[in-house]
């Protein structure tokens, strides 16, 4: 197969994503450090080389609303924003996907305020994940403009319609450069076929849409939503095996398994920060230890089946958490809970340990994967699991 | 499990450029990507990036942009700063005063300076770290081209103003000069300017950083 390999950033690979998706509209307000993506399609759109219509929003909870308005209106929308312009914007999360509209979120994360900071913590994005959008992180440039491209073939895809935040790692993946294979616009226009919405605004035949609703309606209202997201799982996989036919990239829809053959733990993970985890466990292997890496790659929907078969085959699971959830059970992360949630019941006894870790954008270290490597196997060879959460680098 | 030594990387080299924000954002940035892109053409495992923490945005602050050149995969690429440079750059001569711009060099390391000014006069308002540098270089950019000042290439978006128009032309042909650490044709291919890069490494000063802090604080 053809290649066209270019050196860019996350953002940039976005961008080209968006771009190669063919958008209509694009609101844009500045934010590090998801701004790289909104520069590049300004420029691409002053150049010439994009024709959309690029709305400069003034905040976050604007550009959600213009590109809602845009979605009801039968366009191919694009917007995307960072840290504290995601939770900014929360309020409209719910109506995008309560009215079944599938544009699309680029979040490249960053800390909410404390610390504030320009680093990349996955507590922004984590806060919207239970409104009924699909979401994943990319863990380099050449899935953050893959994941844009399935992305939109699954949310537009008539049996799900339902919006998508396609998240990556602030700096780490949203900033450093990696080698992308940028796909043809032949080959993106067999893969998604332009956007047709089933209910579009038109002056000529008014409708209203996101009316006030009587409260006997409500369970009715969700249960639909319920059900769409429930009727992901099947769309996702067949999206997956399409892309691999036509851009020969193939990815695991829900987990990426690294060095996992006969390992006894694993490091469970999601995002950016999978390469380093990959790096030490390379490492130990090549000292014998049996460790390996496992990446979650889509979130919302949570892959609980395929989480609990997969993590089943081994003895630890170390479950690494980026974001913060003050007071959430056994004092880690939501991807804890929701690791242990899944092997809940499970006829295999699993240990899983979390760790918090990276927060603010510090980077987590080939010597903190290696001490968490060093827990799981301590945790394999006795038994015993005591301390159940570690906070890096504080308690370990 | 041991950790010793685990993690290095021996084959790797690290290029540390200060600058002043907003007027030389993008000479810095094309000073590491210029030679960078080269050593890639040379068949090397390359990273070039700017500081995240620096405000690049605020006028005359100290900014910084990185490069790292590698017989290896890199493995340290999402570690933030440069933290043991090999070859340091400053695209301006007041930069030596009042900054640890030496910090963590390693043994050998070798410091470039856009200056019309001595060797022997700067080193003067170095006061830390000198003790692993090897060789220091000046270079007068500013009397053979003058800074491209542009946002264009800032957060990781695409530099559409073309690489090595400005100072940095003159700059990475110092570097070459002082440190061999690219194949001097290699980076001509990559640069807008060439002629300033000629020129430039016809008039670059290398001068063994030994035999002048000697001198100097002899």
């Amino acid at each position: 197969m053809k290649t066209n390999i270019k050196r860019m950033s996350g953002c940039v690979a976005t961008a080209n994503a968006v771009k190669l998706a063919n958008v209509d509209v694009i609101c844009s307000y500045p934010i590090r450090p998801y701004t790289g993506i909104m520069s590049e399609l300004a420029r691409m759109v002053a150049d010439g080389e994009l024709d959309a219509e690029f709305v400069l929003g003034e905040g976050e909870h604007g550009q959600l609303s213009v590109v809602y308005g845009a979605s009801a209106s039968g366009a191919r929308a694009f917007t995307g924003s960072s840290g504290v312009g995601v939770t900014y914007a929360m309020e409209v999360y719910s109506p995008i996907s309560g009215e079944r509209l599938p544009l699309q979120m680029a979040i490249a994360d960053r800390t909410l305020d404390p610390p504030g900071d320009f680093g990349s913590e996955h507590t922004d994005a984590l806060c919207c994940r239970d409104q009924g959008w699909i979401q994943g992180w990319a863990s380099s440039p050449q899935e953050a403009l893959d994941l844009t491209l399935m992305y939109y073939r699954i949310g537009e895809d008539p049996r799900v319609l339902l919006p998508q935040y396609a998240c990556q790692d602030g700096y780490f993946v949203s900033h450093i450069l990696g080698d992308v294979d940028i796909p043809s616009q032949e080959q993106v226009d067999a893969f998604l076929p332009p956007y047709k919405n089933h209910h579009v605004l038109d002056t000529k035949d008014p409708v209203i849409i996101g009316p006030q609703m009587e409260p006997e309606m409500g369970p009715g209202t969700q249960y639909q939503r319920h059900l769409a997201v429930e009727g992901m799982y099947k769309v996702f996989e067949e999206v997956h095996e399409e892309f691999a036919d036509v851009f020969g990239r193939k990815y695991d829809p829900w987990l990426e398994e690294y060095m996992t053959d006969d390992a006894e733990s694993v490091i469970f993970l999601q995002g950016g920060h999978a390469e380093t985890a990959k790096n030490v466990a390379k490492h130990l292997r090549n000292l014998g230890e049996k460790v390996g890496v496992v990446r979650l790659r889509t979130f919302r929907p949570f892959p609980t089946k395929q989480v609990r078969e997969t993590l089943s085959k081994f003895k630890v699971v170390g479950v690494v958490d980026n974001s913060v959830n003050f007071g959430i059970s056994c004092g880690a992360g939501v991807l804890l809970t929701e690791v242990r949630a899944a092997l809940y019941n499970n006829d295999k006894k699993v240990e899983t340990v979390g760790f918090v870790a990276g927060l603010g954008g510090a980077m987590i270290t080939h010597d903190e994967f290696y001490k968490m490597f060093d827990v799981l196997k301590n945790v394999a060879k006795t038994g015993k699991n005591e301390k159940q959460s570690y906070w890096l680098p504080f308690e370990l | 499990m041991s950790i010793q030594n685990l993690f290095d990387e021996p084959g790797l080299k690290q290029i540390t450029v200060w600058g002043r924000g907003v007027y030389e954002n993008k000479e810095a940035r094309d000073v590491v990507v210029a030679l960078t892109e080269a050593a890639s053409k040379e068949g090397k495992y390359i990273q070039a990036w700017e500081n995240y923490v620096d405000l690049p945005d605020r006028i005359f602050v100290p900014v910084r942009a990185y490069g790292k050149i590698s017989t290896e995969e890199i493995e340290s690429r999402y570690v933030y700063e440069n933290e043991a440079p090999d070859i340091v750059v400053l695209t301006e001569e007041t930069l030596v005063k009042g900054i640890n711009i030496l910090s963590g060099i390693k043994p050998g390391a070798v410091l470039v300076i856009n200056s019309k000014r001595s060797p022997e006069y700067l080193i003067k308002f170095i006061k830390e770290n000198t003790e692993n540098l090897s060789k220091i270089v000046t270079v007068d950019a500013n009397s053979l081209s003058k800074s491209v000042i542009t946002l264009s290439g800032a957060e990781g978006a695409t530099d559409a103003s073309g690489i090595g128009k400005g100072i940095s032309a003159a700059l990475v042909a110092a570097v070459v000069k002082g440190t061999e650490i690219v194949k001097f044709d290699n980076l001509l291919e990559l640069i807008a300017n060439k002629s300033v890069a000629k020129k430039a490494y016809d008039q670059t000063i290398v001068v063994d950083a030994d035999s002048i802090q000697k001198k100097v604080f002899a």
